[in-house]
């Protein structure tokens, strides 16, 4: 017979250890945190034109490399987007979030990458690009929403 | 208004990228914590864990040595671990609910999806000090409580209580009602239990 689970009170560390007073965590602590994160955002446009570069760097390998053995090349770009997709929401580069999410889901729904497909991928990492030249924070407004349809459209053409 | 006082916590930040890494540090520290060290992989995780002591683990999935999944399991189970118990809030761009779920199983206590924020972030501490989950330790589980309502139960399936024989703190289960709570709001995962 199978043993019974032991089920456990551990003592609340966490709780233990902090305190609750007038100099907490509270809404406008939280405010002046997210303020913090704005100001990191030059610094992560730096990070993020590095991350452009490996990009491409994984796209030409990728797009160099034989049609059989190009998923695994392709999974170096999946590794970066996911990574840029991760950061740029938090710096108020939504659309690189957005994008990366197109992108990955499109890599992950697929075992191989032919010409039409690889040149999917070639737009996204134009539009990251795009993206981070022209500044476009927050969603991006018209311009922005604009960019996501045509890659959603793109998207759509080639699932068909 | 007041909040909670983060000060005295010792954080263990993992992570393979140095941005999140920072991006981190900086929201901790803004949250008046003051002990926040930071690991880029699992190995120099484990290696920091001999000496350091800390009361919250946030790391990320993907990592190339070894990912936050097989770091977290090694945590709960391994016989090595030095701190079994210690709070874990994974971060990832991960977030299909499978995903969620496996990071559930692993002993997950929170999962923290990315992009982060300064809320995001908190509010996952908040819940761990406020919402701490009781242990499990089954055959094919050890981690935090993936049941997360206490209902009595007048059913012959009941859990039963596990005699206590001097062992203080072991208690009888719940329900079958779990909330894994993500990033956009609450994620239910109904299911299979330990």
């Amino acid at each position: 017979m199978a043993k019974e689970p032991v089920i456990i009170e551990v003592p609340n560390r966490l709780k233990a250890k902090v305190s609750y007073g007038p100099d907490g965590v509270d809404a406008q602590r939280l405010e002046q945190a997210e303020a913090m994160i704005s100001a990191l955002a030059p610094e992560y446009l730096s990070w993020v034109i590095d991350d452009l570069k490996r990009l491409q760097s994984a796209l030409d390998v990728a797009l160099a490399t034989a049609e059989d053995a190009r998923p695994a090349a392709v999974r170096a770009i999946f590794e970066i987007s996911h990574d840029m997709k991760g950061q740029g929401g938090s710096f108020n580069y939504g659309m690189i979030t957005q994008v990366g999410a197109l992108l990955c889901n499109f890599i992950e729904a697929r075992a191989s990458f032919d010409a039409q497909e690889m040149e999917v991928i070639r737009l996204h990492v134009e539009a990251m690009r795009l993206v981070i030249g022209q500044k476009m924070e927050g969603d991006g407004g018209r311009p922005g929403q604009s960019l996501l349809k045509g890659l959603q459209a793109v998207i759509a053409k080639v699932s068909r | 208004m007041g909040g909670y006082s983060l000060e005295r916590l010792n954080v263990l930040v993992v992570d393979d990228s140095p941005h999140m890494r920072h991006l981190v540090k900086v929201l901790l520290f803004s949250f008046g914590c003051r002990t926040v060290v930071e690991a880029e992989d699992v190995p120099e995780a484990d290696k920091l864990l001999q000496d350091f002591p800390a009361d919250l683990i946030i790391c990320d999935w993907n990592m190339p040595s070894e990912d936050g999944i097989s770091f977290v399991r090694r945590l709960r189970t391994g016989e090595e671990s030095r701190n079994p118990y210690v709070p874990v809030i994974l971060m990832t761009g991960h977030t299909q609910k499978e995903r969620i779920l496996t990071a559930r199983d692993a002993g997950v206590n929170e999962f923290l999806a990315k992009p982060i924020s300064a809320k995001s972030l908190f509010q996952r501490i908040r819940a761990i000090i406020e919402r701490p989950w009781a242990f499990v330790r089954a055959e094919t589980y050890c981690g935090p409580d993936r049941r997360r309502k206490q209902v009595d139960l007048d059913h012959p399936n009941r859990r039963q209580k596990v005699p206590a024989k001097g062992t203080p703190g072991i208690r009888g289960a719940a329900v079958r009602d779990d909330h894994f709570r993500s990033a956009s709001g609450a994620i239910s995962a109904s299911g299979g239990r330990s």
